[in-house]
């Protein structure tokens, strides 16, 4: 969400690299790249058998499967995402403020738990709405089913466009009044001006969030399995509960993280090129258009994205929890299933995902000052690869962990740290990102004046540099806590016996087809998720 | 500079000290696991057993929990750790947990996957109290596993959409088109459905048993993730019938749906009942053997059996233990002859062939 600036380098002032910052920083990439590695030694030394059996059919069917999705949500999202942030930042729509909030919302609600809901509602046959409508017209009448494919895809669709719509909403913000006038006098007509000039120079912030989406595609596991649409990741989980012998699995899971891998390097190129300098001089807001008759369709249209992301899921998960705290019955099942009680689910969730955001910060402080300090290859290289947790599915990294950890470190199997140690990998590089960013931010004259003044540069970093960018920091965490919290595949995987999270009872209780059990479970995990997600849109000019 | 010269054993510090943390907020169970000295009340010998008590459980955990609850009631003093999954994922991590065990008992919804186990040596020798009163063929070879309940695979119906007469008498008539579009079962995930094509495999052989899904699949069976879908879904008029294991229709019929059943195959020459059993087995190398012990002797005692009989109509396996009432006895009826112990050998080949049709 950072404007890209140009980057002083600094090796003018500071020549020589630190070794030991370099050694720490190339510490933590390794161990973020060590499971990486040992799924494609797994994958690659799995029995030719094992290759062929695969790739007679059925690794087409997924590669189909899996790209389908991840285009069609990654475009579903670009779409929703764009117009949703132009309406909200750029046109007089009324009621833009509160819809900014409600449209950013649903990166609260797993979309695992978006799907239970709306498949309750539209399930074929025995959903709420078909059942309605039947009723109603005393006919069975024709409603989408939010089975396969299409369902998949609307169902992430509407719980993944938040990332795009944050990201090109800020774009809209801070983009410059002055190129579109400028387009506007030379003759083009607004929408071309939006299609030729606006929407090219978003093209970084979009290209980010397109990312986003197709990397949490790919490494989906819940939705996809409780839509019954099956992608690798899913194909993984089935593997890793069929059959005795992980080969298949690792070898899925190398094909997942090369086709991740591809992703990640093309967003690369796209990325490389394109760089817009704007002066931050005399920066005003563009004018609002003016909707005029388009404004009851509008308003309608982004009515319609808030209520099938947002208040839809949250007032149904409300009726359901409601309707298990009045019935007694449901109440005992509730406070009683699993070993621990329902305290306990809250509390594991909380401290393994708070645990994960600050180790992951922590580890990410190296990366960050190696990269930001000493610009160069090797430092970019470090801080792409403690990055590569994005391209490593939650399922991908369950397995090379219970593999890894179980061989090479037996004491830390089966406990919750493995869990936590998961969700440091996938989500290192949100942390990583904010650290540049702040790191970025911080004038380095001021650490210079510091170590000038005689401090050590450990003194240094605790006495000038952390307290600076602490609120940097503080986002970057927030993000990997928000992210950990909804984490399921890996997980439920890793955990051992009476560890249960929150995602994780939400699960079980649905897989059991105990929607009213699942729905507290569900809206605590909402509401606790919405408190750093708040955090973070306050960062933001416009939530303020 | 000196930065990341303290910066590393920080960072090991961190890790040290994270990893207290993690050990001090859960009660996990580690290698050396120190018997928790609970303060206990030697009012008899069960106030000896405690600890914790790790259990994989491929029975879904509603069904388990009030066996678990009535077995904490009994022996406060120990910590039940659950861990409930599908019994193929649990077998795989304790085959991979063989060198580093991590669970003291566990349970399974069929044979096939505690014989396969114990091919593998997942499993050490108990023979709890009262076995003899269990059927020979439901123990395994040297008391390696202890079967416990035995259930049936029944084709369930819903009465206002389906006539009694009218009704499905074979699970091969599911692959009519008649009832095209109208079937839900299990999926390949399924426990009980991955151990009915392993028995009809070893039954019927392959190409049958092929035929049967690729039928089920052309008519458009809808395949949920496990029975509790099912039954809900026939019982709500979604779906005319389910193939289920009995006491999912006894349960649906409980909540006061209107649903029948069919104990299907029963004419001559047809295959007649798919059974299977559940079962429980100690792991070897278990941290707590005595709770381990305790839990399997419940689970055979009388009043362990009862539970699964009336919590959840199933066929007990102790001799004497009646069955709920209104539940269909068994006698009388024609039953699949599967042989278990080859079933389970050709495991892989169930799994081959659920691939090969593709079954959702």
């Amino acid at each position: 969400m950072e404007l890209t600036r140009t980057n002083i380098t600094y090796q003018k002032i500071r020549s020589k690299i630190s070794p030991r910052l370099a050694f720490a920083a190339g510490l933590v990439a390794l161990f973020v790249a060590v499971p990486l590695i040992y799924i494609f030694v797994r994958a690659i030394s799995a029995e030719p058998e094992a290759w062929t059996r695969l790739f007679q059919e059925r690794i087409w069917k997924l590669f189909a499967n899996t790209l389908g999705l991840v285009l069609a949500v990654t475009a579903g999202a670009m779409l929703t995402g764009v117009t949703m942030a132009f309406l909200t930042e750029r046109t007089d729509l009324p009621g833009a403020k509160i819809f900014r909030w409600m449209l950013a919302m649903p990166l609260a609600i797993p979309a695992y738990i978006g799907g239970i809901v709306h498949l309750a509602l539209l399930r074929p046959r025995g959903g709420v709405i078909p059942k309605l409508l039947e009723d109603m017209f005393s006919q069975p009448v024709f409603t989408p089913s939010p089975l396969g494919f299409g369902g998949a895809a609307f169902i992430l669709t509407l719980f993944m466009f938040p990332y795009v719509y944050l990201l090109s909403g800020a774009a809209f913000r801070t983009l410059h009044a002055s190129l579109e006038e400028a387009s506007r006098v030379f003759g083009r007509t607004p929408l071309q001006t939006l299609f030729q000039v606006t929407l090219p120079a978003l093209r970084p912030g979009l290209t980010a969030g397109a990312l986003l989406v197709a990397l949490d595609i790919l490494a989906e596991y819940g939705t996809v399995a409780l839509l019954r649409y099956e992608t690798f990741s899913s194909a993984i989980f089935v593997q890793l509960s069929g059959r005795y012998d992980r080969s298949a699995a690792s070898v899925l899971s190398g094909i997942l993280v090369v086709l991740a891998i591809g992703i990640l390097w093309s967003e690369l190129r796209l990325q490389g090129r394109a760089r817009f300098t704007q002066m931050e001089s005399n920066w005003r807001p563009a004018p609002l258009m003016t909707l005029g008759k388009w404004r009851v369709p509008a308003f309608l249209l982004v009515l319609g994205v808030v209520s099938a992301s947002l208040l839809l899921p949250v007032g149904v998960l409300l009726v359901w929890s409601i309707q298990a705290f009045l019935d007694p019955e449901t109440m005992r099942t509730l406070f009683s299933t699993g070993s621990q009680g329902f305290g306990n689910y809250i509390w594991n969730s909380l401290w393994s995902s708070s645990m994960a955001a600050f180790i992951a910060v922590v580890l990410s402080l190296p990366v960050g000052l190696l990269s930001v300090r000493y610009p160069n290859r090797f430092s970019k290289f470090i801080s792409r690869l403690s990055q590569v947790g994005y391209a490593i599915p939650g399922v991908v990294i369950a397995l090379s962990l219970v593999l890894l950890v179980n061989r090479f470190l037996p004491f830390l199997y089966a406990t919750p740290f493995v869990v936590v140690i998961a969700y440091v990998l996938r989500h290192m590089p949100q942390a990583v990102r904010a650290s540049e960013s702040a790191l970025n931010q911080l004038s380095p004259s001021l650490e210079e004046a510091s170590r000038v003044m005689g401090r050590t540069s450990f003194q240094t970093l605790f006495q000038v540099t952390l307290p600076l960018i602490l609120p940097g920091l503080l986002a970057g965490g927030s993000l990997v806590f928000l992210t950990s919290l909804k984490e399921l595949p890996a997980t439920l995987l890793l955990r051992p016996a009476g560890f249960d999270t929150l995602a994780v009872r939400v699960w079980v209780w649905a897989g059991e087809g105990f929607y009213f059990q699942a729905a507290p479970a569900a809206l605590l995990l909402v509401l606790v998720s919405a408190l750093p997600l708040s955090f973070l849109l306050r960062r933001e000019q416009i939530f303020k | 500079m000196q930065t990341s010269k303290k910066l590393l054993p920080l960072l090991f510090l961190m890790t040290l000290l994270v990893n207290a943390c993690g050990g001090a907020a859960t009660d996990t169970v580690s290698e050396e696991q120190a018997t928790e000295a609970a303060p206990s009340t030697e009012v008899s010998g069960e106030a000896e057993v405690s600890g914790d008590l790790v259990i994989y459980s491929g029975r879904s955990e509603p069904l388990i929990q009030p066996v678990i609850d009535a077995f904490k009631a009994k022996y406060p003093n120990v910590n039940i750790l659950l861990k409930a999954g599908s019994n193929s994922e649990l077998a795989n991590a304790l085959i991979e947990e063989k060198a580093n065990p991590q669970a003291d008992v566990f349970i399974t919804t069929e044979l096939l996957t505690v014989q396969s186990l114990t091919a593998e040596g997942v499993f050490q020798s108990y023979a709890p109290a009262g076995v003899e009163n269990i059927p020979a063929e439901f123990v395994g070879e040297g008391n390696a596993w202890t079967g416990l309940t035995r259930r049936v695979r029944v084709i369930m119906y819903n009465k206002d959409l389906v006539a009694e007469d009218e009704a499905p008498a074979s699970i091969f008539d599911l692959t009519d088109s008649k009832w095209q579009g109208q079937v839900a079962a299990a999926g390949s995930t399924n426990g009980g459905m991955q151990a009915q094509v392993a028995a009809m495999q070893q039954l019927l052989g392959d190409e049958a048993t092929e035929e049967w899904l690729n039928g089920l699949i052309a008519n458009e069976v809808t395949f949920f993730g496990g029975h509790t879908d099912v039954r809900k879904a026939v019982g709500a008029g979604e779906f005319k019938i389910g193939l289920v294991n009995h006491y999912y229709y006894y349960l649906q019929l409980a909540e006061g749906s209107n649903v029948g059943v069919v104990y299907p195959d029963q004419g001559e020459g047809q295959v007649g009942l798919f059974t299977n059993a559940t079962a429980a087995a100690v792991v070897n190398g278990a941290s707590n053997p005595a709770a381990a012990q305790a839990f399997l002797d419940f689970l055979v005692s009388e009043e362990g059996q009862k539970l699964f009989a009336e919590q959840n109509y199933e066929y007990p396996l102790l001799a004497g233990v009646a069955i709920k009432e209104g539940v269909q006895p068994l006698d009388g009826f024609r039953l699949a002859e599967v042989d278990v112990v080859k079933a389970a050998a050709n495991f892989d080949a169930m799994f081959d062939l659920i691939e090969r049709v593709g079954l959702p």
